[in-house]
């Protein structure tokens, strides 16, 4: 084992160095060459200690670090590469896959039902718009956590009644506020624009540290966008590690063991309000930042977006992806971002016109019936199959562990 | 008299009443499922308005508006009793989130169906009776022919249901399958089928008040006529306790007057916040809703 | 087994590194510049907008695209413009509000990016204030023209900060100084009361009401998402205020929706004001739908609305040439008919339509965006369905400036209240009659 070890660092050594040596002979400006380095760098580091299944064993933590940084230089590295239409549609699916996490917690982990999660996007992006427009100089990150917070704030004003209310109240009074909520942005019509919403001040300017780095090279980096992409993929990365540690947390068990049987959760100590409002909590935080990544990335926000049909999207793409799991939200991610171009393939293969009446509804008519075949034949979507199949494979005859648990695994 | 008839108070109370039968309506055909199986449906707002579109729309080119409404409402039951056999029996004793995805999955079907087939376009419907107010004394006083219809109707369908589930043998083979389905089952209670019969009622006063919300001129038949109505119709519910009746009744009246008071004298804009503050307000006192006979289970 | 693993470790480690590598070399090769005109070929132009086709906003306002493109597929069938047939792509936006019908949300900005990427010329009559002020900057930053856009917003006019954005209606507020002149002309002694929407629609409606004279005694605002969820309901209690405040003139910048609960809510407390509708919300074919089947009479009938196109009543060419062109799409309207109403959507669309085309062969075969902006802002268009020129300067994108007052004469049509044009700005500049423009139809088109 010994020399396997000492062997995986000199790999890892030359590979850094190869890459950066790399980087710097293959792009001919220098800042870009840098930016790629780094990004390469910390590929290789990530790769590497996840491929040490001591290490993976003794800290769980950095496991995680390492994976949310690999897949992040990844995709980073990536964006480089795709068109801005692609980057546009990862960078969607990504602020998606963040408030999907979120409610894959609620639900997965609490046993909790939200359909109001549309709603909390809504708070997050126009907490966003709002703060912008009146301190427009507030570093983007520093404006990304006043949305978590705000975001935070309303899911605690929510959650209270939570704590006495069982699963389809709940889901209904969560239902309640997402129909109400374009109705309540417009009643406080002199914050939040009324229903033509708010344009973020300084749109489209980079930071200065960040244009420092990315200054020259690639078109696609000067046309405003790239960077948007980037800072949504780094905000996605960071979200998901937290979230990965708190799968596994103390708390995440305690919530687990709420959801499943609540009277030896109390016998063990655990506080069960306390433990449903933090969930609910949690959910709408991440809710909030995903809608503030959306303003972000548009650079404007209109109540109209943060409609009732928003949170049921939601709903359905985390079930389809497999809800209760991390990997479940990356691929609900996914599958929003780029269900208008199947729907349009399908559309497109059919022969159907496309401007007439059913073409249009075929998202609908697709998505609500993969929504209940899903619920139907696996409820734990697609990851909660993956799951089992390699549980299977692993254990044949053996008891199959309840997928969630064994999620923080994967994370 | 007459003046206290035109006035603004006396106007927004039968407004108020008029808005608030229809969420009373809605109300109880949740709590009607709720009961019979412990399920929130989400899809209750959607099925009654496919129904309406079948019996009102397609039938309407060759009959009558009452022959209409009665075609409508056996297509509810058969919408409701075909949900229950196929979606929902499958979900009995899986978790709470189960039925709750797959009735949001059915609502956004059936309403991608209804634009599919008959377009988003608003759809006029016939109504019988003049909507216009009647006059006293040459001021008008907020009740017109059609609101009459309509708060008669919900009469008759709360008495009709009252009387079913109180005085009638299967009223209470229904309610004994609610309450106790393994009692029932043993002293020869088909209580599957009573399950069917629950979802089918349901459906039934559902598309009586989704034919109702319809031929309110304001707006027509549309794929989503009942998505905001299914929001206030779920709060009167929740307030009035989603297992009993009359509570969610007397809720969706109330909460219509208030909300009619809240337009006129504050800003039609905060109704809906309104609302929901009723909502919050009251679930955080009574989780298990004003009139519910069930003590909350304290932890 | 070790040696194995070992193995397996390495070959990964390599794998990786190679990874790293390749994506780094490739970086280098990116920068590369088109010099041809995205969207233009020797027999094609490609031509996008995003439109709503589902949603809320979809019933009427989705038949402007369609006689749009029912406009191109006439021209192609001609030969096209300069030879070059027009490719015109629909995406739909649902009006910005997300849903099942369309679900890359926020669906503006998506569906824009994936018109982007099909390499169109520009965005040509693309639909909605909010929703087109979102993607202004992406546009610009990519230099696609944005054309034409469907909204009566002063957002469109700024031609220092976006050079290719074009407005095509006349302004929000220059109909508000329009009605209220006609309003001090006609009922100079009436209580006045307005009701508008809660966002620039009815800010600059209202404020070109005031600058044009008529300070109403109510005015009011409605939100659109209350209006959605109390199934319109939430209009009443502003008509009703409207009664109690004796007003016998209502001016209404209303979507279709609203006129109708706002209609409705009167009708049912047997209020008749003289109506003053917007032309957003007075089409008398999508007005009517609601009220279709009550055994009364269509009660917008006898309103006053707004105008910058033929009336469908009126003798005019263009709607001869209208139906045609109709007719002739057979994809588009399947169901329309020598007899269908010409609704006032359709006549919107093939307006804008007309007067691309009419640009497009003014620039001539060699068709640059720089060349066709140029010729955009130093031609005036007297031969559109518009009754007043078309006339782009290179200080102003605003588009149409004027046009005439219309009622409603039945459940379907319009009629000029009389035969006067007027003009305005959408500053303090004053409302000026002027002559129409003689309703002739280029050569090429007939």
């Amino acid at each position: 084992m010994n020399r396997g070890l000492s062997s995986r660092r000199v790999i890892t050594t030359v590979a850094a160095v190869a890459a950066v040596a790399l980087s710097f002979i293959v792009t001919p400006s220098s800042r870009d060459g840098v930016a790629l380095a780094v990004l390469a760098t910390l590929t290789v580091i990530g790769g590497s200690v996840l491929l040490s299944s001591d290490l993976r064993r003794a800290h769980p933590v950095v496991t995680r670090a390492a994976t949310s940084t690999m897949a992040v230089s990844v995709s980073l590295v990536a964006t480089f590469f795709f068109s801005s239409t692609t980057n546009f549609n990862l960078a969607t699916g990504a602020a998606m896959a963040v408030t999907l996490v979120g409610l894959s917690f609620l639900t997965g982990v609490s046993g909790q039902v939200s359909l109001g999660n549309g709603a909390f996007m809504g708070v997050g992006a126009f907490a966003m718009a709002i703060w912008s427009n009146h301190h427009s100089t507030t570093p983007i990150v520093v404006t990304l956590l006043i949305s978590i917070v705000a975001g935070a704030l309303v899911g605690l004003l929510l959650g209270l009644p939570a704590t006495r209310l069982r699963g389809p109240y709940l889901a209904g009074m969560t239902l309640a506020f997402a129909v109400a909520f374009p109705a309540i942005l417009t009643y406080f019509n002199s914050w939040t624009g009324g229903d033509g919403g708010l344009q973020l001040p300084n749109a489209a300017t980079p930071p200065h540290w960040l244009r420092a780095l990315y200054v020259h090279g690639t078109t696609s980096l000067t046309s405003g966008t790239l960077w948007l992409t980037d800072i949504t993929l780094v905000a996605t990365g960071v979200a998901f590690f937290f979230m990965a540690n708190l799968f596994t947390s103390r708390v995440g068990r305690a919530m687990r063991l709420v959801r499943d049987n609540e009277v030896a959760a109390e016998l063990v100590g655990v506080n069960l309000n306390r433990a449903r409002v933090l969930a609910f909590v949690v959910s709408s935080s991440y809710a909030a930042l995903g809608g503030a990544l959306w303003t972000f990335l548009n650079n404007s926000v209109t109540p109209a977006t943060y409609s009732f049909a928003l949170s049921i999207v939601i709903l359905s793409v985390i079930v389809i992806g497999g809800i209760g799991t991390i990997p479940g939200a990356l691929i609900g991610g996914l599958v929003y971002a780029y269900s208008t171009n199947v729907i349009n393939w399908i559309t497109n293969q059919t022969g159907l016109n496309p401007q007439g009446n059913f073409a249009s509804q075929l998202n609908g008519i697709i998505f609500g019936g993969l929504l209940i075949v899903t619920m139907m034949l696996a409820p734990r979507g697609v990851a909660g199959v993956y799951y089992t199949f390699r549980h299977r494979r692993a254990s044949p005859g053996g008891d199959v562990k309840s997928p969630s648990e064994e999620t923080y695994a994967e994370a | 008299m007459d003046i206290f008839l035109t006035s603004r108070i006396a106007s927004d109370v039968l407004g108020g009443v008029t808005n608030g039968v229809i969420y009373g309506l809605v109300a109880l055909s949740l709590v009607l499922v709720w009961r019979s199986t412990g399920i929130l449906n989400f899809a209750q707002g959607a099925m009654p308005m496919m129904a309406t579109y079948v019996g009102m729309i397609a039938f309407g080119h060759f009959f009558g508006y009452w022959i209409c409404v009665v075609i409508a409402i056996l297509v509810g039951f058969l919408i409701g009793a075909g949900t229950e056999r196929v979606l929902v029996r499958p979900l009995y004793g899986k978790p709470e989130i189960n039925p709750v995805v797959v009735m949001v999955g059915f609502l956004t079907v059936l309403e991608a169906v209804a634009a599919a087939i008959w377009s988003s376009t608003p759809r006029s419907l016939t109504t019988p009776f003049s909507p216009i107010d009647f006059h006293l004394g040459g001021k008008p006083f907020a009740l017109s022919a059609f609101s009459l219809y309509q708060i008669v109707t919900a009469i008759v369908v709360m008495v009709a249901v009252a009387v079913l589930f109180r005085f009638t043998n299967l009223g209470l083979q229904l309610r004994a399958s609610a309450l106790a389905p393994e009692v029932s089952r043993l002293l020869g209670v088909r209580v599957n089928r009573m399950l069917t019969l629950g979802w089918t009622l349901s459906t039934g006063v559902g598309t009586i008040t989704a034919i109702l919300v319809s031929s309110n001129f304001f707006t027509g038949l549309t794929p989503q006529v009942m998505d905001g109505i299914f929001a206030f119709g779920f709060i009167a519910a929740a307030v009035g306790g989603l297992d009993s009746p009359v509570g969610s009744i007397v809720a969706g009246v109330v909460i219509g007057i208030i909300l009619q008071f809240v337009g006129d004298y504050v800003n039609s804009n905060a109704i809906i916040l309104v609302a929901l503050f009723i909502l919050i307000v009251s679930l955080m006192a009574r989780p298990n809703g004003v009139f519910s006979v069930v003590k909350a289970r304290r932890v | 087994m070790i040696q194995n693993k070992l193995s397996r470790r390495l070959s990964a480690g390599v794998a990786m590194m190679l990874c790293a590598g390749v994506m780094t070399f490739g970086a280098s090769g990116l920068a590369s510049a088109a010099p041809k005109t995205p969207g233009v070929t020797a027999t094609q132009i490609t031509i996008g907008a995003t439109v709503p086709i589902t949603g809320i906003a979809s019933p009427g306002y989705s038949d402007v695209s369609r006689a749009a493109n029912a406009v191109f597929n006439y021209v192609n069938k001609k030969g096209g413009v300069n030879g070059r047939k027009i490719k015109y792509i629909l995406k739909d936006d649902c009006y910005g509000t997300p849903g099942f019908g369309c679900t890359g949300i926020p669906n503006t900005a998506t569906q824009t990016r994936a018109l982007l990427s099909a390499g169109i010329f520009a965005t040509v009559g693309s639909l909605g204030t909010p929703t087109q002020d979102s993607v202004r900057t992406l546009l610009n930053s990519n230099h696609v023209p944005q054309l034409y856009v469907n909204s009566g917003s002063l957002d469109w006019n700024n031609p220092t900060k976006y050079p290719g954005l074009f407005g095509w209606q006349t302004s929000y507020n220059e109909e508000g100084k329009i009605f209220a002149q006609y309003i001090s002309a006609t009922y100079p002694t009436a209580n006045v009361c307005y009701l508008g929407q809660g966002d620039d629609f009815g800010s600059d409606g209202l404020a070109g009401l005031v600058a044009g004279g008529v300070t109403p005694m109510d005015e009011q605002l409605y939100s659109v998402g209350a209006l959605v969820v109390t199934q319109g309901a939430s209009i009443a209690p502003y008509v009703a205020r409207f009664q109690s405040d004796k007003c016998t003139v209502v001016v209404l910048d209303t979507i279709p929706g609203a006129t109708d609960a706002t209609l409705g809510a009167a009708l049912k407390l047997g209020y008749s004001p003289h109506w003053i509708i917007s032309s957003v919300g007075a089409d008398p074919v999508t007005v009517d739908q609601p009220f279709a089947s009550l055994p009364i009479p269509d009660p917008e009938i006898g309103a006053v609305s707004f105008s910058y196109l033929p009336a469908s009543s009126a003798t005019n060419a263009w709607n001869a040439w209208d139906r045609k062109v109709l007719l002739a799409d057979k994809k588009d309207f399947p169901n329309f008919t020598a007899t269908s109403p010409i609704t006032g959507n359709m006549t919107y669309g093939i307006g804008f339509a007309v007067a691309f085309v009419e640009a497009l062969k003014a620039t001539g075969k060699t068709v640059t965006r720089a060349g066709f902006l140029k010729t955009l802002t130093h031609l005036t268009l007297s031969q559109t369905p518009a009754l007043t020129p078309l006339r782009y300067t290179p200080t102003n994108h605003q588009g149409l400036s004027g046009g005439y007052l219309v009622k409603v004469t039945s459940s379907s049509a319009t009629a000029a209240l009389n035969g006067q044009v007027y003009t305005t700005d959408s500053g303090s500049g004053p409302v000026v009659k002027t002559k129409a423009v003689a309703p002739s139809i280029p050569a090429w088109l007939k």
